[in-house]
């Protein structure tokens, strides 16, 4: 579904991406693992064309997205949810969902999609009319993620979505994950933390210092010498 | 909501108020009835807006630029205008016949008000309420607030920026040309007008803190209060008496009195 061959990207005049290459098909669960500033975040906003590559290709449902201006990326079905949320303060939580089914109809009505969203993050429900700036670190995750999913993509792109979360809010978000997936929804992850890598991930990719270093099943990864060095060897 | 200083604005009010004069002068002269002369420089007013798309599309090339260059730009386009007015209008100050008294005087706690004053007055509170009821209430006010806020989200969740910029920016001059042509039965149209206008606009929006509709509102309130108070008791000090509060705002509170606000 969503194709990254031999991605370069460049940052002023550092080199931040080195052939990045990686793929996500349909229903899959993929995971994009590293450090702090090894190229995950790069690497997703590049797919959402806020970033323009020097070199490679992006490809989505076979055609080209490369260069192309990030609501036209959405539009053809991408959700993207950031790592700080992206949360509008100024809109209320109902406001912040909607707003996802203004400008991109699909063949599935605007009403179904936020009830979706709302069946996923049951939290949510009672907060309509809050503002975006009253909510918890957790519940911002939460809304940005719904959000996403209201756009009704078929494939969702998440920055980092167990990121500063409470320890009893990882799982919340980890149970809203595999729904989503359930529903035939591809999932795209950047994380920095293996351990948040959920258990039905269908491929792990490691990027380290711009470059792909693994790419695997995640039992593979945990057994494998050079993933282990970059990314928190305690794990066996 | 762009993030760009436009100083051009002051333009689209001088040109709304030569167009209204124009527009009303041909009217009356081709049968129109004296007391409609209001729809006349309203509907001249929304029709000059025509030019906001393509002003929009030549500022897109400042919007990721220094404040500096924004200011250069739009200055250029302010002098440029001007001599487009004196082109087409001449030099001398250009005025509307007596229209300004078409609906009569009033008797407003103890002196005389031309009725005109209080139609505008009217139109400002309409067009205020009128603006918060689009920014709150519909689809399209609410992808502006989305977008002001933060346009990388926006655009992920399938806003075409340059789409709503477009029609922001379009919005912004129809307020302008419709002001400019609304004040015009009371004064008259001259070339410096841009430049005053701009001025006291900078004057209310550094008091009332940028990107403050709030702000813009209670800071236009305190300039036209103060201009007001000082050419009744003491005109010499008018543009003395705004900017020391403008200065003692950027003092006292650099961000302006409402700063903090969402766009």
């Amino acid at each position: 579904m969503l194709g990254v061959r031999d991605l370069d990207v460049f940052i002023e005049a550092s080199h931040i991406l080195r052939k990045v290459t990686l793929e996500v098909r349909e229903r899959e669960v993929v995971a994009l693992v590293g450090r702090n500033g090894a190229g995950k975040t790069t690497t997703l906003r590049t797919v959402m064309g806020y970033r323009r590559p020097t070199a490679g290709a992006i490809t989505f449902r076979g055609a080209s997205i490369a260069g192309l201006p990030t609501h036209a990326i959405a539009a053809r079905g991408i959700g993207f949810s950031p790592e700080d949320g992206g949360v509008f303060a100024d809109l209320s939580v109902a406001e912040n969902i909607e707003i996802a089914t203004w400008t991109r109809p699909t063949g599935r009505p605007a009403a179904e999609r936020i009830a979706l969203a709302y069946e996923i993050f049951p939290r949510l429900r009672g907060y309509g009319a809050r503002g975006g700036a009253q909510l918890s670190g957790g519940e911002r995750k939460m809304l940005s993620i719904a959000r996403a999913l209201a756009l009704d993509p078929d494939l969702l792109v998440l920055d980092e979505p167990f990121e500063g979360l409470s320890p009893a809010v990882v799982p919340v978000i980890g149970e809203a994950l595999s729904a989503i997936t359930r529903l035939g929804r591809g999932l795209l992850i950047a994380e920095s933390n293996i351990h948040h890598v959920p258990a039905w991930t269908n491929r792990l990719y490691v990027v380290e210092r711009g470059e792909i270093i693994f790419a695997g099943p995640l039992d593979e990864a945990h057994r494998d010498a050079g993933v282990l060095r970059v990314i928190g060897g305690k794990a066996s | 909501m762009q993030r760009i200083l436009n100083l051009a604005c002051g333009s689209f009010y001088a040109l709304g108020a030569y167009t209204g004069v124009s527009a009303v002068t041909w009217a009356l002269g081709h049968g129109l009835p004296a007391p409609l002369f209001l729809l006349v420089l309203v509907a001249s007013g929304l029709a000059l807006a025509v030019i906001g798309p393509p002003v929009e599309r030549l500022l897109r090339a400042v919007y990721d630029r220094d404040e500096s260059f924004q200011l250069l730009l739009t200055f250029a386009l302010v002098l440029m205008f001007e001599d487009v007015m004196r082109f087409v209008w001449g030099t001398a100050p250009v005025q509307l016949g007596n229209a300004y008294l078409v609906y009569g005087r009033l008797a407003v706690a103890g002196s005389t008000v031309p009725v005109y004053n209080l139609v505008v007055i009217a139109a400002g509170g309409l067009v205020a309420l009128g603006m918060g009821g689009l920014l709150t209430h519909t689809r399209f006010g609410r992808i502006v607030r989305a977008t002001a806020e933060n346009r990388e989200m926006s655009a992920a969740l399938g806003v075409d920026l340059r789409r709503v910029y477009a029609r922001v920016f379009t919005l912004g001059v129809a307020l302008g040309t419709v002001g400019g042509a609304l004040v015009i039965p009371a004064t008259a149209a001259v070339n410096e007008m841009a430049i005053d206008v701009v001025v006291e606009a900078f004057a209310v929006v550094v008091i009332g803190g940028l990107g403050s509709m709030r702000g813009a509102f209670v800071g236009s309130l305190i300039v036209g209060v103060l201009k007001a108070g000082a050419i009744a008791t003491w005109p010499e000090v008018e543009m003395l008496a705004i900017y020391v509060v403008v200065i003692g705002v950027l003092v006292l509170r650099p961000a302006g009195l409402f700063a903090g606000a969402a766009p």
